[in-house]
């Protein structure tokens, strides 16, 4: 775009500039309109499965509702505590949204906008880790208890769940080579289009705790404890109203909404789907847009029947979840991804290894058999070890809820 | 408590066995149902059958109505006859008495020609906004005047339109009997009997004539769609909160109120302002005098209201008692 306004005559740093507001705007106004469809989307169904209608008075099957409800939130009295930080408390809700709309930057939206980022995974790292600040910002300025307890317990959280969110990125990026997130989704498009990540037992077992790990970085239940509104009133959003809290609401369902396009990215291929290359140009890009927001929606779908389904965790729940259960599991992703990226193509990944230390060429043997040796191994790996980390979870939580009659009689607790 | 109004497969127990392995099966169990649930409640029509688990159950409420039953109460009414135009209530004051919240005001009605207290009401309020639907009126009322409505869309931006006087509270017993069918056949035969009894001990002049009201069609719609379930005397009476504040008050506190207002007038320094309250005051005046406690300047107090309905020399008797009983106490 930038060019074509060079090309009109304006000066390369103006076009430049006029370029990129535009796009900025583009993608806050997509954002917003995202949250404001998904507040929707999120209550209709959630409506459904609890054998109710949700909202359907304002406009057509109540898709107005958002629209009325942001004009009730903007003329809302907009409070803030006498003893307040002022400053801080005013900046949180702009940390927040402005870390999750830095997400946005890097989204491969199918093939129509490619953005290539070379570290675009580590990208989208950093900025979610921005999020924690911004909580604890809205905790410590609010001056409340309740808010700082609720930051307190968002920022444990957040970092806790951050770790098994990364490394479960590990394996895409040890599959792939490389960390682009336009690259991994080129790597995706074998077997005509199908060749996800989730369809591999390294990219299931990833796609599962990459998710799991997600849904407690944006606060979804089950892991909605920083706002637990039956424990801490709302959290550290306490003190907020009106435009601040929703800037807030605004922040949370955006990077809901990034987190399904990046799990759709990373292990559901993005655009690829089958047709998409078999049309090409510009219907073709089309196509990959309406595959990759298809597959984001269906997994806000799948957060939406979580939350339906599943009650919150205590706040040590959700810690030993997180360190005792995610985090091996991941360890182990890891370990059996090394396997399968070294059994389908080490040859080609490391070269080196061939020249150096005479290591056979991976080239030899058929396509198809290392595919089924690495499928088995993996899948073994995997499986195992979740069964393993069952067994000792479940083991635990035998010990230290129940006292036994014998333990009793014997005066062990 | 039993679970068997459910669908089987709803009711999940959840085992802790230690022995089993568990990896989420019990959570993909539950995700299972709830989607179940949806699927059901998108594709499938409303749920139309109570005794069904799932589908929706929403009515969307005022275009769909559920239909209430009989027994259904909302707030008291007073039926008046069809016919005749009388009404059904003779001032007994039972239901006064027993109302829990004591949200119920009769003023009994006189004989102009004598001044003796006859069987019907000259002014009867009710505080809807306090009343809380027990029922225990209709239960009580001996002439089966007093009865339970069914029109609950009741909101005001008016607090004191609430206080609901006589005229919007009277409704023909033909709407009661649309909206009751049975209830009201099975009193039907007595409560007429007792009409015409009643009618018979009071003159002709005393009660009112709703008949006209009936004749002039507004009424008559009213009894033939109860949905519309509005008062049917409700646009001929003025309504103010003035009206209802004096209702029950002396007249010294009625008159001292009105001197308030009036003052509190002036001060807004509004002359037409100043007028309005009197003016709307002057008929509770009225209404103040005409209560026998009142008019007779009788012991005020809990002894008015017990003599209200007697004759002047059980009355008198009746203070003898008493005095005698406060010589005893040495009062
Ligand atoms: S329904 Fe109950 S509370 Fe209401 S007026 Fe009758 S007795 Fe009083
Ligand atoms: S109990 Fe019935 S007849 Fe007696 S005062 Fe009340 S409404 Fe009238």
């Amino acid at each position: 775009m930038a060019d074509a306004l060079t090309q009109l005559g304006f000066a390369s740093w103006l076009s430049v500039l006029i370029a990129s507001s535009i796009k900025v705007t583009l993608i806050l106004v997509g954002g917003s309109v995202g949250m404001m469809f998904l507040t929707w989307y999120e209550r209709r169904s959630i409506s459904y499965m609890q054998d109710r209608r949700g909202p359907n008075r304002v406009g057509p099957q109540g898709l107005l509702q958002p629209i009325s409800e942001a004009i009730k939130t903007m003329t809302k009295e907009d409070a803030t505590p006498r003893e307040a930080d002022k400053i801080v408390h005013f900046l949180a809700p702009v940390v927040m949204l402005g870390a999750t709309v830095l997400s946005f930057a890097v989204i491969p939206w199918g093939r129509m906008f490619p953005v290539d980022l070379n570290a675009a995974v580590l990208f989208v790292i950093a900025t979610g880790g921005l999020h924690s600040i911004g909580m604890m910002m809205a905790g410590w300025g609010s001056n409340n208890k309740f808010a700082l307890l609720g930051g307190m317990r968002g920022v444990a959280q957040l970092i806790s769940y951050e770790i098994p969110q990364v490394m479960a990125i590990i394996p895409v990026v040890l599959m792939t080579g490389s960390m682009s997130l336009q690259k991994i989704v080129e790597a995706q498009n074998d077997f005509g289009g199908l060749g996800w990540y989730v369809f591999s037992p390294v990219g299931l077992l990833g796609f599962a705790l990459f998710f799991t790990a997600s849904l407690a970085e944006g606060e979804r239940t089950p892991f909605d404890i920083p706002e637990a509104d039956s424990e801490i009133i709302a959290g550290y959003m306490t003190e907020y109203s009106g435009m601040k809290f929703a800037v807030f609401y605004l922040s949370n369902y955006m990077s809901n909404l990034a987190v399904c396009f990046i799990t759709a990215t990373l292990y559901l291929g993005g655009g690829n789907g089958p047709g998409v290359d078999a049309l090409g140009g510009f219907a073709g890009g089309l196509l990959s847009l309406i595959y990759f927001l298809l597959k984001s929606f269906a997994l806000f779908f799948v957060m939406v029947l979580i939350r339906a389904t599943v009650p919150r965790l205590r706040v040590d729940q959700l810690m030993s979840f997180a360190w005792k259960f995610l985090l091996p599991l991941v360890l182990v992703n890891i370990l059996s991804a090394s396997f399968w990226v070294a059994l389908l193509r080490w040859d080609q990944q490391w070269p080196q290894l061939t020249e150096w230390f005479g290591a056979p060429s991976t080239a030899d043997a058929t396509n198809w058999g290392r595919l089924a040796i690495a499928v088995g191994l993996t899948l073994l790996i995997n499986a195992g070890a979740v069964a393993l980390i069952m067994r000792l979870t479940n083991r635990n939580v035998q010990k230290h809820l129940y006292t036994t009659d014998e333990e009793l009689a014997l005066g062990l607790s | 408590m039993t679970l068997s109004h459910l669908a089987t497969e709803d009711v999940f127990v959840v085992e802790r066995n230690d022995a089993d392995f568990r990896a989420g099966q019990g959570m993909t169990k539950g995700l299972g149902i709830v989607f179940r649930k949806f699927r059901k409640a998108l594709f499938g029509k409303p749920n139309s059958d109570r005794a069904d688990t799932e589908g929706q159950f929403n009515v969307q409420y005022p275009e769909e109505r559920l239909v209430l039953p009989e027994a259904y109460r909302n707030m008291p009414i007073l039926l008046y006859d069809d016919a005749t135009g009388h009404e059904l209530c003779t001032s007994c004051f039972q239901c006064e008495r027993i109302c829990p919240p004591q949200v119920i005001h009769i003023t009994q009605a006189k004989d102009p020609a004598t001044g003796k207290p006859v069987p019907a009401a000259a002014n009867f309020v009710l505080e809807y906004d306090t009343c809380m639907s027990c029922g225990y009126c209709a239960e009580v009322c001996p002439f089966d005047a007093i009865k339970m409505d069914h029109d609950f869309e009741l909101s005001t931006g008016n607090h004191p339109e609430l206080d609901v006087n006589y005229d919007r509270l009277l409704r023909p017993i033909s709407y009661y009997e649309a909206i009751a069918p049975t209830m009201w056949s099975d009193v039907k035969e007595q409560a007429m009997k007792k009409l015409q009894n009643n009618i018979k001990r009071r003159p002709g002049a005393i009660g009112r004539d709703h008949g006209q009201k009936i004749k002039g069609g507004a009424a008559v719609a009213v009894a033939a769609t109860p949905a519309a379930g509005a008062a049917p005397a409700a646009a001929a009476k003025p309504r103010g909160p003035v009206a209802a504040i004096g209702k029950n008050m002396p007249e010294e506190k009625v008159a001292k109120l009105i001197s308030i207002r009036a003052a509190n007038a002036a001060k807004r320094g509004g002359g037409d302002a100043g007028a309005a309250p009197v003016a709307e005051a002057a008929p509770i005046v009225e209404t103040v005098v005409d209560t026998p406690a009142a008019a007779s300047a009788a012991p005020s107090g809990p002894v008015a209201a017990i003599g209200q309905n007697m004759s002047e020399d059980k009355r008198a008797k009746l203070e003898a008692i008493r005095a005698a009983k406060r010589a005893q106490r040495g009062e």
